[in-house]
């Protein structure tokens, strides 16, 4: 008692006087429209209280400024507990705590007195509240204050919230109220009837106020506060939206069963809306509940995106600076980029771009949530335009030593570079080649490093303007030896897949050939095709694709023989391989049920049939039969191959056979008609003049044979003379035959 | 000799029609020929000429398609900062 000194009291209420006065103008007006009717029972026990108060005023009065002539003893002699409520329940008041009477001097007025105003009386009672933290006080005034709540009176219940208010500002009466499950439940409920908007802001306030406890949030959670505060995100009243979007987020970081409320009660379709607001700090707050609230449920994202979402968040990323904001926002674009239909919606919006305004700020968290964004969206974006900026960021990120921003470099410009001849082009006029050769040599053992970088360069070196540029350019920037080098062991069958794809197009380049062979790239190619061929053959009786690291044997033996097909065009090379005993197995893969297979096959047996050697042994491995077959390819590629292959094996043979040769072309779809053409490359299925069984039979009648050896055209092949030893034997069948091996 | 080109040609004319048409398609397709499919070509010019304009105009580049990666397989999250 006697730390308050009479001054520091009539400082207290003085300064107190000012802020309540500064902050609220309600409480005057309101005490003035008390009730004086005192036939309803209802209102008797709360007319009694304010009525007890105006009465009692002196003794407040006498408690607080002690400049009255009343003996400071007795004064004193009551405690701080005894002495409030004398003022506020004088009827609890047990016996020998007798009310102070008090003698007015009419010479002198208290402060109080010459304010002459009930409400302030009441403020007073607050005052000790408040700054006596009296937690027996508390607990009687909340059930009052409760009742007073869910008033009929909207002037009663906005001054009851208001007192509450007050009450959460302090520690102690803040602790009294979370407790008390049934005052925050009346809050909830005062917010959602509240006619008037004081009262609304007023209880929102409070909510917010008792957010920051854990108590308070499970209070507000089981009163039903969040269907309330969702309401309250339609407000008008800018103050009640804050209080309500950071209620709600208070609950979703830390209200268990939070984020299913807000869910249920449509909470998203309320907050995207809010995306449209100016303010960054209510915006940072609001996207962040968006993220809590899609981070996994896949629900969520949709209603987001079924609302708008998207444009909305991509707008912030363009128009916005404030680095929380970007942040919070680009975790929720993060978050929706993994839904397969936000993703092409964030990248028609303009995600690309947006995202990409990012990446060379201040803000590392920034820059890499942008970036995993980026490489999410990436397969979704190959047809955008205006990604050049990006692109050159990207290839710049390249020589960074951070891993994370490796990944997502190499990864989106793999896919950027997918099918997109401008994009690649600027990519290597970028100098992204160079880049990417160091990026593959400082990845390592990394796979989501090294895969990416090697399949950018794939892209890059066919299929645009400048695919020569970037084949040569990986040549000297050192780049074969380390693309080699990922052929070896262990083996990572994507990566594999990726550099063999490459080799081919190095290969392209006739300057390449010779490197590529002296770093050993054949050998190495035909013992993985090996390896793969004979994988595919131990599960073709099964009839089950076995995937390795998720790629299929078939592609390994497909991309490895394909780079073999272009490797055989520089004439070393040829020999290389043909020593290498290739030449069965290649026949073998004519046989192949993927069309792809068989292409590469025909191809490189086409290149290796220059040589004479090479075109015997293919022969003697009886290609002959499967080739007659490819010509009725749909494929062009196919049965050209076929043809030419066919065409050099038979330099040497009868003039029957050249004739076979020459029905089955005349037959085949290689008719004198450009539209065959065009129709096979679309791959529209065409009869087939002859079924395959036939070729395994005798010899089909036609109707040439009766001409005249010298009625023949003047190719001079066609005029040497007939070997009889020659003639092509159709009971010869090859080693393997369809039927042997049907899955092949 | 240069011949030309007619419905209902003859069993000869269809073979260098189709030998020389295969040969090209060879050479577009980025392919090595012999000297004496080289040769061929020479002798019959005019079957060549005629054949050129014939040939599919699109790219016939062989090699393996783009394929993007689909990386958006699973979320991730970051630490709360």
């Amino acid at each position: 008692l006697s730390a308050v000194s009479e001054a520091d009291s009539m400082i207290k209420v003085a300064e107190w006087q000012q802020t309540y006065y500064a902050s609220d103008s309600g409480i005057h007006s309101g005490a003035t429209t008390v009730r004086d009717d005192e036939s309803s029972t209802d209102y008797s026990g709360r007319k009694k209280w304010h009525y007890h108060i105006s009465k009692e005023s002196s003794y407040i009065i006498t408690s607080i400024f002690p400049e009255s002539q009343l003996d400071l003893d007795t004064q004193f002699s009551l405690t701080r507990a005894q002495r409030v409520r004398a003022a506020m329940f004088p009827e609890t008041l047990v016996e020998g705590e007798a009310a102070m009477p008090v003698q007015p001097d009419p010479t002198q007025q208290s402060n109080v007195q010459r304010l002459a105003e009930p409400s302030h009386l009441l403020k007073t009672a607050i005052v000790h509240l408040i700054n006596y933290q009296d937690d027996e006080l508390a607990t009687r005034a909340v059930p009052e204050l409760t009742k007073l709540l869910a008033d009929d009176d909207p002037v009663v219940v906005n001054k009851a919230a208001m007192i509450v208010n007050q009450l959460t500002r302090k520690e102690a009466s803040r602790r009294v109220l979370v407790q008390s499950p049934a005052v925050v439940g009346a809050v909830v409920r005062a917010m959602t009837v509240a006619a008037d908007m004081e009262t609304t802001r007023c209880t929102a306030s409070v909510l917010h106020s008792l957010s920051h406890q854990k108590e308070g949030l499970l209070a507000i959670f089981k009163s039903g506060g969040i269907p309330a505060l969702v309401r309250m995100l339609s407000s008008p009243v800018e103050s009640v939206l804050f209080y309500a979007i950071t209620t709600l987020h208070n609950l979703l970081l830390h209200q268990e069963g939070a984020k299913m409320a807000v869910r249920l009660a449509d909470g998203l379709q309320r907050m995207v809306p809010l995306l449209k607001k100016s303010n960054p700090k209510f915006l940072a707050i609001t996207t962040d509940c968006l993220q809590l609230l899609s981070y996994g449920n896949q629900e969520s994202k949709l209603i987001i995106l079924a609302n708008g979402g998207p444009e909305s968040l991509v707008f912030i990323m363009r128009n916005y600076n404030y680095e929380k904001l970007l942040w919070t926002t680009s975790r929720v674009l993060k978050v929706l980029s993994v839904c397969p239909s936000n993703k092409p919606a964030i990248v028609e919006a303009g995600g690309m771009q947006a995202l990409g305004q990012h990446l060379t700020g201040s803000s590392q968290r920034l820059i890499q949530n942008c970036l995993w964004t980026l490489r999410n969206l990436s397969d979704a974006a190959t047809k955008q335009e205006g990604l050049d900026g990006l692109l050159q960021i990207l290839v710049t990120q390249l020589g960074s030593d951070d891993v994370n921003m490796l990944t997502c470099a190499t990864g989106i410009l793999s896919n950027l570079t997918c099918n997109n001849s401008r994009n690649k082009t600027l990519v290597t006029q970028f100098g992204g080649v160079e880049a990417l050769i160091h990026a593959v040599l400082r990845a390592g053992e990394k796979e989501d490093v090294a895969e990416p970088a090697v399949c950018a360069l794939r892209h890059l070196t066919s299929r645009h303007q400048d695919a020569e540029l970037a084949q040569n350019a990986v040549r000297l920037h050192y780049g074969i030896p380390a693309i080699i080098k990922l052929l070896g062991q262990p083996h990572y069958w994507p990566i594999v897949k990726a550099t063999v794809g490459l080799i081919r197009n190095l290969a392209l380049c006739p300057a390449n050939q010779a490197p590529l062979r002296e770093t050993g790239a054949i050998p190495r190619l035909v013992n993985l095709l090996l390896k793969a061929h004979q994988d595919t053959q131990r599960h073709a009786s099964s009839a089950q694709q076995t995937y390795q690291d998720g790629v299929r044997m078939e592609e390994i033996v497909e991309g490895c023989t394909g780079a073999l097909h272009i490797m055989a065009r520089a004439p070393i090379n040829r020999g290389e391989i043909a020593g290498m005993q290739t030449i069965p197995l290649f026949v073998q893969l004519l046989y192949s049920y993927v069309e792809n297979v068989k292409r590469v096959a025909a191809g490189v047996l086409c290149e290796l049939a220059l040589d004479k050697q090479s075109a015997e042994l293919i022969d003697a491995e009886g290609a002959s039969a499967p080739l007659m077959e490819l010509l009725h390819s749909n494929n062009e590629g196919i049965a050209t191959y076929a043809a030419a292959v066919l065409f050099r094996i038979s330099e040497d043979k009868s003039s029957d056979y050249r004739k076979r040769v020459s029905v089955e072309l005349t037959h085949s779809l290689f008719k004198h008609d450009p539209a065959a053409w065009e129709m096979a490359h679309s791959a529209v299925p065409l009869e087939h003049t002859y079924l395959a069984d036939e070729l395994d039979a005798s010899y089909p009648p036609y109707g040439y044979a009766e001409l005249p050896l010298d009625t023949l055209p003047l190719d001079p092949e066609l005029h040497e003379a007939y070997i009889p030893d020659m003639t092509y034997d159709p009971t010869l069948r090859p080693v393997f035959s369809r039927e042997q091996f049907p899955l092949l | 000799m240069n011949r030309e080109e007619a419905p209902g040609k003859s069993p000869e004319d269809m073979y260098i029609q189709q030998k020389v048409r295969v040969l090209l398609m060879l050479k577009k397709m980025g392919s090595n020929l012999t000297p004496s499919e080289e040769a061929f070509l020479r002798n019959y010019a005019g079957v060549v000429h005629s054949q050129m304009s014939q040939l599919p105009q699109h790219n016939i580049d062989q090699g393996a398609e783009d394929v993007v990666t689909a990386f958006s397989r699973s979320e991730t999250e970051d630490r709360r900062q």
